[in-house]
């Protein structure tokens, strides 16, 4: 007979194959995860091969922003840096892919997020567009980060951002951005 | 002036492919480019388009085969088509062929955007699945 803690992580990851869910993770979000996760997606299924391409490229963006700023690091020996952790799950439904990115970050962190994500939703496609072009002249390279992932994803998912933000401890909350993909 | 030849790799991070050829004036950049470091790999790209045209000054076709760029590289794409449309505005003539999946609606806008950013005339090359 399995204990009860392994019985209650058989039930989950059943669940998990019921849900038809892609991928279900929560650790350190270094390259060779992405680059894993991101062979897997692209391989997903021939028939959404457009999506595939959506969900390689959201998924890649996504990533790298919860690596950057979640507020919970680990150090990797292997790599001499410390990288970010996150939550990371891929879940496909009858209508459409859904990506959820989420992460620890702090209070001081989210206003940022939260009010670009919703200009981002408040504009159409060709406002995006623009928006987009603004900000990638308006970065200097130098930074190597024209900080315009939010847009970007917005733009290749045709979809709004949905972002949900739960207090969990003092000066720290959980951000999660879902995204969805349609089929 | 020395050649870039860069092999692509597919690995834990994306290494585009480079040539760029200064006899020929023919430079190509392919495959994915997800970087480390991205401005680090991408400098001295720009640092030889800028010398090749300010004293090479041969015509230069540029050809671009990227299946995926993040957007950090998307900054530095913008930086390599700047230094390409000093040089045609100085009378350098370039000619810049983007080829990219048909299906891949996504890459024809970010070219169309690039042509609005920097008043470039990219040829868009759309090619079938597998054809490339």
């Amino acid at each position: 007979m399995p204990s009860k803690e392994h019985k209650k992580a058989i039930d989950q990851g059943k669940d998990l194959f019921k849900e038809k869910m892609k991928i279900s993770y929560k650790g350190p979000v270094d390259e060779r995860i992405l680059t894993v996760f991101g062979d897997y997606i692209s391989s997903i299924d021939e028939s959404y091969r457009n999506q595939g391409k959506k969900l390689f490229k959201i998924f890649f963006e996504l990533a790298e922003n919860l690596s950057s700023y979640s507020s919970e690091k680990v150090w990797l020996d292997s790599k001499n840096k410390s990288v970010g952790v996150g939550a990371l799950i891929l879940k496909e439904n009858d209508s459409d892919f859904m990506l959820i990115a989420g992460n620890p970050v702090f209070d001081e962190n989210i206003i940022p997020v939260i009010e670009k994500c919703e200009y981002i939703n408040s504009l159409d496609r060709e406002s995006l567009r623009k928006y987009k072009r603004e900000e990638r002249r308006r970065t200097p390279s130098a930074r190597g980060n024209a900080h315009i992932g939010l847009i970007q994803i917005a733009l290749t998912s045709a979809n709004p951002l949905d972002i949900e933000i739960t207090q969990v401890a003092e000066n720290i909350s959980y951000l999660s951005i879902a995204v969805k993909i349609d089929k | 002036m020395e050649d870039i030849v860069i092999k692509g790799s597919h690995k834990d991070y994306f290494i585009p492919s480079v040539n760029f050829n200064s006899q020929t004036g023919i430079c190509e950049l392919g495959g994915e480019s997800f970087l480390e470091d991205t401005v680090e790999f991408y400098n001295p790209i720009i640092s030889w388009l800028t010398e090749f045209t300010e004293n090479v000054k041969k015509p230069l076709a540029f050809i671009i085969k990227l299946t995926y760029f993040n957007t950090s590289t998307s900054r530095c794409i913008l930086d390599i088509l700047n230094v390409l449309k000093d040089y045609e505005e100085a009378g350098g003539e370039v000619v810049i062929n983007w080829h990219y999946d048909e299906n891949d609606i996504d890459m024809e806008e970010d070219i169309e955007d690039y042509m609005i950013d920097t008043g470039l005339d990219i040829n868009l090359i759309a090619f079938s699945n597998g054809t490339e």
